[in-house]
């Protein structure tokens, strides 16, 4: 008769549990720190091997097309401020550029040629598709899209632009408010002002938020602004800008409102309220009327509100609340439907709205 | 509505089969031993599988679930001496072709030009049915609606004038119970009427469109019937193209959409003698 | 003809396009409105309401109470309960009547029939040994346990209280970055995982989904049930003493279970956040109304569409199971039968991590169905210890009667207590049976989420079994 013994192909001498614990911890602790998202070796490794020569020649010409669209005027240090490298380094990729005849300069100072706008204009957009993609057909936060289109817009094709503006059901504007340059690289004009030069009193609807600086963007995020968002403006102080918004006072420092950009709307009523409160602010039992779905709200979200009916106008009524507390069931347009509470908010009702 | 169709046709394709042989080949219907096909659309959670079940005697599961019916399902039945196929649509809210599902049955109804299309509607939550059953009439006037849940409807108390809606909307509208098989009948009676010609729906595309598109619109609708004369719906092609609905601009493209034009008026060749002869 | 004309395709889809950048952003939104518009006006005309609706009211307080902070779980919890203890209940009768059918009644005909036709040896031994045992046992321990559940569950589906229970469990599910009606595919996937993974089709949002489908596993479903309760009862219930040995052994097998869940959500929490972080995310739960179930059709239609479709699947993937089990276990290589190398080959992984070479392979014969892990424990260990009296013969699937009986032959293969445990946890933590992968192949249509699907609870239950299994060798004496 056979038993099973230790391992017949370990000596049983080598094999001790507490040393194949040891290993076994070992291993699991390396494989975090190697396959850890974001911060993990691998990650790190795949994110120096991004940033070649071409990746650096493309976000030049992204920044001259820039400098172009806003009438600056590019110089050396303001390349290498875009591309986060070093004086030398910037020369490097000019010179780069230059023998390509992607750029000419006269007397110190770059001139795109009709190439290297086209080029230039193809990553912008690539950038710009990219991101809309991001935003209506994935469920990547807010936050990541920018830092994901920029890796993306050095690997899509033109083709593969093409491709994915056919499937967007071809956009003209990217999350932001950018408007979309077309294949042939022309571009609508950015329209609109600062938030910081307007006056008191004025209702306005913002039509672009600034990506760059990141970490204005993101503060800006952080407050809920958004795009076609409307705001009214009550106190322009040299301090501080201050608006109402969605049934609440919110403050920004000038220099932070001077990356959003806005265009006035007409005075209507929905515009004398911007935006009332969100449907999560009714409790079971409470009726509204909405007002207007939030423009953060898009994509699969969006149709699937406006499938189910859910438009200025519509009657809401809160029916209950899961015992979890979270999903609350509402009765629209007689289906009961339940909404997790962060859907909820994106549905604004009128102030007026009355209790059952 | 008579079984048998005896009055004489004014013209020669009155009865005939409308569907479009070629692209329904395409989609996967075999169309061998059937004289017309027969599109079930309908929101979610409708009874739509019920109605499928009582007309072709088979037992596909139906649950209380929104979204039951994932593949499409077909489906034959024999009703006046015709042999109808049957096709199950997946469940959809709207026919934007916004999901997959949305884009398999709008493509079917739309390219395969089904003779008839039968939408199954919610008569305890009109409103949002009736949104799927406009979108539908945009597309082709070939339409019965099925008005389900009637029991449903009776048990909250709710009155619903199916004459009023039928006027308004141009089209039959069969009140059922599809469950209990209440209305099946006059159901397959309007589905043979539509089918072979008998009733013609002349539905009423009263739909507003955003007073700033009239006028964009317009120029693209007249644009489009100059292009291909006899297309049944400029109107909603030249909607699609303002969406970005790549499907559409595609068809556009390549001219595919000419074939709906021209299907739409004459008969197809094999079509009528063996449709009778059976 | 269109040649002539001014007018082309191109013409008007350039103009189309221009006019794309005039109308702005919204009008998809407007056009939905206007569609509303008009269908509210068209519903309005046509629909009479009545003042007041009281048949509106009894859904309402049906709701009140099922989704009460009071009553929604315990509620929950006592259908469930009883729908599983329906399920055990009713289906032990069954299972044996089937067994005794097919095993003791139709299998001595079937032998004496080949036998009067005077078939090789191995042909009878390959097909009736091997094919035919196999798919019998799958059939009886199986179907009566299915034919009693899926109709229970349709029948609370019918009538729409399903949808409630996703209602009142999605915010821990939404922790776990998952839908509520997960919730439900789970539930089912303690049937069978793979109509858990066709369940998931009630869940639109694609992450979700995914989520639902790469997860079920981890629901311990109906063929691994029996391993459990026979290892908790021989191991662990013998642990304690005997008025509390069945205790035990039962907490035992809900502790697996609810571990099963835990790392459903744990899983669930850690997809949503790493490979399926991109995916589309959006949630929708219609409640609808309530409608009472008819009975027969609903028993009929479940029937047809739940248990014969896993049956005809498991059945489809047994025989080709039994096959291999028989022939591993009678070809012969160098005097050594096939099962015996193999055995030696996966016996110091199988060693390493707490379990044995005759485990490891019973799990690769197992893949088709879980069902036959215990017998092919047996007999290979039968084969391997070379104990005799026991068992029908090399290849030949068999149950024991007695729990001591089989504990003394486990024994006699070098099973500890250990053993036992890491049995229990690896047939919660392995790869899910092939039925399972082929509908999740079919539901997905990837196969790398198939890859993925296999691959990961297998390696769970590895890295789990591992150190378990260390950890107890160095604290225990």
């Amino acid at each position: 008769m056979m038993t099973f013994g230790p391992p017949s192909l370990l000596p049983a001498a080598a094999y001790s549990p507490a040393l194949a614990l040891g290993v076994g911890v070992v291993v699991a602790l390396l494989s975090v720190v190697a396959f850890w998202p974001h911060t993990g070796l691998i990650a790190r490794w795949t994110r120096f091997r991004r940033a070649n020569a071409r990746v650096l020649a493309e976000d030049a010409l992204k920044h001259l097309c820039k400098c172009e669209l806003e009438e600056r005027v590019p110089t050396l240090a303001s390349i290498a401020g875009a591309l986060q490298i070093s004086l030398n380094h910037t020369a490097d990729v000019v010179e780069y550029l230059q023998s390509h005849r992607l750029i000419a300069s006269r007397e110190g100072e770059f001139e795109l040629t009709a190439e290297g706008r086209n080029y230039g204009m193809n990553i912008i957009r690539a950038h710009r598709l990219w991101e809309r993609h991001l935003a209506d057909q994935t469920g990547l936060a807010e936050a990541e899209w920018h830092g994901a289109a920029e890796r993306k817009e050095h690997r899509l094709t033109p083709e593969q632009a093409d491709a994915l503006s056919a499937s967007l059901g071809h956009p003209t504007h990217d999350p932001h408010g950018d408007p979309i340059p077309t294949a042939e690289g022309e571009i609508a004009p950015a329209g609109g002002r600062s938030l910081a030069a307007m006056k008191p009193g004025q209702a306005v609807r913002i039509t672009h938020i600034e990506d760059e600086p990141e970490a204005v963007y993101a503060q800006l995020v952080a407050d809920g602004l958004h795009v076609g968002q409307v705001l009214r403006v009550s106190q322009v102080e040299p301090d501080r800008v201050s608006f109402w918004s969605e049934g609440e006072e919110r403050r920004l420092a000038p220099v932070i409102a001077a990356n959003v950009t806005v265009a006035p709307v007409e005075s209507t009523l929905a515009e004398e309220h911007p935006g009332g409160r969100g449907l999560h602010t009714l409790a079971p039992g409470e009726a509204g009327v909405v007002q207007s779905l939030s423009p953060l709200c898009r994509g699969p979200e969006r149709r699937r509100f406006l499938d189910l009916g859910i438009l200025p106008g519509t009657r809401v009524q809160a029916e209950m609340r899961s015992p979890g507390g979270d999903p609350t069931a509402y009765r629209i347009r007689d289906s009961l439907i339940a909404l997790r509470q962060e859907q909820a908010r994106l549905i604004l009702l009128s102030p007026e709205s009355e209790a059952a | 509505m008579s079984t048998t169709p005896s009055v004489a046709p004014e013209s020669a394709c009155t009865g005939c089969p409308a569907h479009h042989l070629s692209n329904l080949r395409r989609l996967g219907v075999e169309m061998e031993d059937w004289d017309y096909v027969v599109a079930l659309a309908g929101n979610p959670n409708v009874g739509k599988s019920t109605v499928f079940n009582s007309l072709t005697g088979l037992r596909q599961h139906t649950g209380n679930w929104p979204g039951k019916t994932v593949t499409r399902a077909e489906g034959g039945f024999e009703f006046g001496k015709q042999r109808y196929k049957i096709v199950d649509l997946p469940g959809t809210y709207s026919l934007l072709a916004t999901s997959p599902d949305e884009e398999v049955a709008r493509d079917f109804i739309l390219f395969g030009q089904p003779d008839v299309t039968v939408v199954v509607v919610d008569a305890t939550r009109l409103e949002r049915n009736l949104n799927l059953a406009l979108q539908v009439l945009e597309i082709t006037p070939r339409v019965v609606v099925c008005l389900n849940l009637m029991d449903q409807a009776r048990r909250l108390g709710l009155q619903v004038d199916d004459r009023r809606l039928a006027r308004d909307l141009g089209i039959p509208v069969v009140p059922a119970t599809a469950r209990y098989r209440e209305g099946l009948d006059t159901l397959l009676q309007a589905i043979a009427g539509v089918a072979t010609g008998d009733i013609v729906g002349k539905p009423h595309r009263s739909l507003q469109e955003p007073p700033a598109l009239r006028k964009a619109l317009t120029t693209l609708v007249e644009h489009l019937t100059q292009l291909h004369p006899g297309l049944p719906n400029p109107r909603w092609v030249a909607l699609r193209l303002l969406d970005g609905d790549e499907r559409i601009t595609a068809a556009v493209r390549s001219g595919e959409i000419a074939d709906l034009a021209t299907a739409q008026g004459r008969p197809l060749p094999t079509a009528p003698a063996a449709a009778s002869a059976a | 003809m269109k040649t002539s004309h001014p007018i082309t395709a191109d013409r008007v889809l350039r103009e189309a396009q221009t006019l794309r950048w005039k109308i702005g952003a919204t009008f998809h939104d407007d056009l939905v409105e206007s569609l509303y518009k008009e269908a509210s006006r068209l519903a309005d005309r046509a629909v009479t309401r009545p003042g007041d609706t009281p048949r509106f009211d009894l859904d309402r307080t049906v709701d009140r109470i099922v989704t009460s902070r009071v009553w929604g779980f315990p509620l929950m919890l006592l259908l469930f309960a009883g729908v599983f203890w329906i399920t055990i209940a009713g289906a032990n009768v069954p299972s044996r009547w089937l067994a005794t059918l097919l095993l003791d009644t139709v299998l001595p005909l079937l032998k004496q029939f080949s036998a009067s036709l005077g078939l090789p040896r191995w042909i009878d031994g390959l097909c009736l040994d091997g094919m035919y045992r196999a798919t019998a046992w799958v059939v009886s321990v199986m179907l009566p346990p299915m034919a009693i559940f899926f109709p229970l569950f349709t029948l609370l589906e019918d009538f729409g209280y399903l949808p409630r229970v996703a209602f009142n469990l999605d915010r821990w599910f939404k922790r776990a970055g998952a839908h509520g009606k997960q919730s439900l595919t789970m539930m089912m996937g303690f049937g069978c995982n793979a109509a858990g993974v066709v369940a998931t089709r009630i869940i639109d949002s694609p992450r979700e989904r995914l989520i639902a489908m790469l997860t079920n596993n981890f629901a311990l479903c109906n063929g691994r049930w029996p391993t459990q309760i026979l290892i908790a009862s021989i191991f662990i219930g013998a642990t304690a003493p005997p008025l509390l040995a069945g205790l035990v052994s039962a907490a035992a097998v809900v502790g697996v279970a609810l571990l099963g869940i835990l790392a459903s959500l744990a899983t669930s929490w850690g997809l949503s956040r790493t490979v399926l972080r991109g995916e589309v995310s959006t949630f929708s739960l219609e409640l609808p109304p309530y409608r009472p179930p008819r009975f027969w059709q609903t028993i009929y239609t479940s029937l047809i569409d739940r248990t014969l479709f896993v049956l005809w699947r498991a059945v489809v993937f047994a025989v080709p199971a039994g096959a291999v089990i028989w022939l591993v276990a009678n070809l012969q290589v160098g005097g050594t039968s096939v099962a015996g190398h193999l055995i030696d080959w996966l016996n110091p992984l199988g060693v390493l991590i707490g379990l044995n070479g005759v485990i490891l392979l019973a799990y690769v014969i197992a893949i088709p169905a879980n069902e036959i892990v215990i017998p092919a424990v047996l007999v290979l260990t039968v084969l391997m210890t070379g104990t005799t009296g026991v068992g029908e013969g090399a290849g030949v699937l068999f149950e024991l009667d007695s729990h001591q009986a089989t504990l003394q032959l486990l024994k006699a293969g070098g099973w500890t207590l250990l053993t036992g445990v890491n049995l229990m946890l690896f047939s919660l933590l392995h790869n899910p049976c092939s039925t399972t992968l082929y509908t999740i192949y079919k539901e997905s249509g990837s196969w790398r989420w198939t890859v993925v699907a296999a691959l990961l609870p297998l390696a769970m239950g590895l890295v789990v079994t591992f150190f378990v299994a260390q950890v107890w060798r160095v604290v225990a004496p």
